[in-house]
Formats: C-alpha cells, sequence, structure tokens
C-alpha cells in the first residue's frame, strides 16, 4: 500500500477521472484481465456503450471484491475501445459511477477491433492489494465468475518480483523475422522468444500474470495462433486481453505479445 | 538501481530497447499515457508528431522526476502512434532523451487516440 498520487493537483489535471502517475511499495498486486461487457454465457449485453461499460466494470468490481479490494485501490488502468464518440457519450459517465472519485493513472485507446466485433469497450486494471504477503503463494490466479475463456480474470502477485517483457516479435535472433505472412510461425516464435526472455529472468510460461495480445487480426490470429498460445501456457494461463490494431512496429510483424510475469 | 535488465542470446531485441526488465525492490510507478500536451492542457505540435514526441518525453519525464526518478527509472515503456510513417519521427525524438538503452519497449499503431490531434501517447511503468 503506501500510495502515493503523482502531480494530481496540478491545474490540468483538475476535474479529471485519472491522475499522471500513482506509486506504491507493493506488497501485494492484482492484475484483472481485460473485462468487457459480456454475460457468463459468453454473449454480450445488448444495448451498445453505456450497457457494455455498465457490465464491464460490473465484472471488475467483483473481481476486485474477490481479492478484498474495491476501485479506489486501482493504480492502473487502460481502456480499450472502438468507438471513441459512443464512449465519450455513452461509457464515459457509467465508467464515474463506479470510479467516484477515485483516480487511477489511466491510458486510453481506440482500437480496430474486440473479441467480439460488436464489442465495444474492454477495460484492464492494476490494483494495489492491502495485506501482507507473508504466508501466501507468490500468484493466485481466480475467476469470479465462470467464463468460457482461456485466461484467468484476476492473478495476484503476492510479494516476489515483476518482470516486464518488451514486446515479443517473431524475429530470430540474427534480426530476421520467422514467419512473414505466417500466421501459425510467428505465433509460434513469439512463444518461443517469450519462453527464452522468462528462462532468463528465473520464470517459466507459469509465472506469467498478464498478456497483451496485439493482432492485425483477431480472426486469423483464432485460426492459426491460438494452439500455439495453448501449448505454451499448458491451462496455466495468466490475465489476458486480445486487442486488434491497424499496425505494429514493422510491416511484417501479424502478432506482438506483452507479458508481466513474478518470480519469487 | 532497483531493476535488473534481462537479456538472453535466444532471444534479442530488433531496435535499441531491453528485453525485460525485473524489479528488485523500491516503489513501482504507473504512469498514465503522456501526450503532447502543456501544462494549460493546449496541444503542442498539431499536426507535427515530432513536436508532439518530444513534448510527451518532457512530461514523462516530468512526472517521473516527481515521482523521485527520472526516465532512466523507466522498467517498460508502450508508445501508441496513429500512423506506421510517424515511427522515425518519434524514434528520433526517443533516442534524444535516452542517452543510451531504453528501457522494455513496445510500439502499436492504434486506430486513434482519444482526441483526433493526438499522434503519439506513452505510458510507462517504473521504479524509484
Amino acid at each position: 500500500m503506501d500510495r502515493r498520487d503523482i502531480l494530481a493537483e496540478r491545474p490540468v489535471e483538475k476535474g479529471r477521472g485519472f491522475m499522471p502517475g500513482v506509486s506504491v511499495a507493493p506488497a501485494r498486486v492484482l492484475f484483472t484481465a481485460g473485462l468487457t461487457g459480456r454475460n457468463p454465457d459468453g454473449s454480450l449485453v445488448p444495448g451498445g456503450m453505456a450497457p457494455q461499460t455498465r457490465r464491464a466494470f460490473e465484472r471488475l468490481e467483483g473481481v476486485l471484491a474477490h481479492a478484498g479490494a474495491k476501485f479506489d485501490d486501482a493504480v492502473k488502468q487502460l481502456v480499450y475501445v472502438t468507438d471513441l464518440d459512443a464512449y465519450n457519450t455513452g461509457g464515459r459517465a457509467e465508467r464515474a459511477k463506479f470510479f467516484g472519485t477515485a483516480r487511477p493513472a489511466s491510458t486510453g485507446l481506440v482500437v480496430r477491433r474486440l473479441a467480439d466485433p460488436a464489442m465495444l469497450v474492454e477495460v484492464e486494471l492494476v490494483v494495489d492489494l492491502a495485506g501482507s504477503s507473508q504466508g501466501k503463494p507468490l500468484l493466485e490466479k481466480f475467476n469470479a465468475e465462470s467464463h468460457p475463456g482461456d485466461f484467468y480474470q484476476g492473478v495476484i502477485v503476492n510479494g516476489g518480483r515483476l518482470l516486464y517483457l518488451a514486446g515479443q516479435i517473431a524475429n530470430n535472433p540474427d534480426g530476421s523475422i520467422a514467419g512473414v505472412g505466417d500466421w501459425r510461425r510467428q505465433a509460434e516464435k513469439v512463444y518461443e522468444n517469450i519462453g527464452h526472455v522468462l528462462r532468463a529472468a528465473g520464470a517459466t510460461p507459469a509465472s506469467a500474470v498478464k498478456e497483451t495480445t496485439w493482432v492485425l487480426s483477431i480472426d486469423s490470429w483464432r485460426q492459426h495462433g491460438a494452439a500455439a498460445r495453448r501449448a505454451f501456457y499448458q491451462g496455466d494461463y495468466p490475465a489476458s486481453t486480445l486487442v486488434e490494431i491497424p499496425g505494429l512496429a514493422q510491416p511484417e510483424f501479424l502478432v506482438e505479445i506483452e507479458v508481466i510475469a513474478a518470480v519469487a | 538501481m532497483p531493476f535488473s535488465t534481462i537479456a538472453t542470446p535466444e532471444a534479442r531485441p530488433v531496435a535499441n530497447y531491453k528485453m525485460a526488465t525485473r524489479m528488485e525492490g523500491g516503489r513501482l510507478v504507473y504512469v498514465s499515457g503522456q501526450v503532447a500536451w502543456d501544462a494549460s492542457g493546449n496541444i503542442v505540435g498539431k499536426g507535427d508528431v515530432g513536436a508532439q514526441a518530444r513534448q510527451t518525453f518532457r512530461n514523462l519525464r516530468q512526472v517521473l522526476q516527481a515521482a523521485g526518478g527520472d526516465l532512466g527509472s523507466l522498467m517498460k515503456m508502450t508508445t501508441y502512434i496513429t500512423r506506421i510513417e510517424d515511427r522515425p519521427a518519434v524514434a528520433e525524438a526517443r533516442g534524444e532523451v535516452f542517452a543510451g538503452e531504453v528501457p522494455a519497449s513496445t510500439l502499436i499503431v492504434v486506430k486513434s487516440l482519444f482526441h483526433p490531434d493526438f499522434l503519439v501517447e506513452i505510458e510507462g511503468v517504473a521504479v524509484v
């Protein structure tokens, strides 16, 4: 805990729902998956942006409650939307109802597509938890409600050391790109690289806490990339977010995956 | 340094950045996505991604300094741009502010940022 808000009182920050920075002395940290307006059976709530935003935050509230936390404990939020106008007119006010006066550090992005083409908003949080990490397992992976996806809705890191990987792409050690135009090969290579980096840091695939998968096509990723992901995690998934965007750093890259992990 | 750098010959970065960083102590700092606005909230460098990137790095540095660190405290940085052709201008600005190796890094081209005039946004995780 011991949270400090950074530059919260600058004139330009007044009245905003977030602040420039937050620092904590972390003992226990919760990473949530990107949560959306889905029902437990995987269907989207009807009615567009406002109901989807409300549902996403209800689900986040459930994940927070499972970890003994509230929205005031959030230190970072990332909001992905596919329609900024709809978020400004329909989503923003719904978010405010849940956050109240709490102000995390924040990033907002307009992306091309989320998991379902009708999905308009997805939100993920990093949360500073109260209590001591002593006597607890390094990672607690959990779901607050049932869902059909290959991910956990929340992962708590108890003590340990956080590990931040650069976004991993399908490059060979000599700098050449593996699998140009080949989704399956790129997926395999990206996870191979993630495995190498985790190992170098004393971690394993099971050490992964949060994963963000950026792809140029969610349909192609599901068809050709998901098998490599399943083989990598062997059921021991992190909290995760899948996002379709128009481009990555080089035109040959089809997928880039960011991983946050933790080691003792 | 309250974090260490992870490197392996089996998986190397494709540019000047760290493959991974591991926190070893200290305080964790989450910095909001920074954009090119000035202290009054006006956009600096409308239509000029290089000017926006420089202002964005100034703002990022200001937040990190207020948290007791600096750009060298960053474990991870994520750069969002809206046009792939803006990448060289952002890389040039980045090269001006980082003396040595840059943090673990990701660059993503998004559809847009939260205001149509913003061309670049950078968020970071640091340890101080």
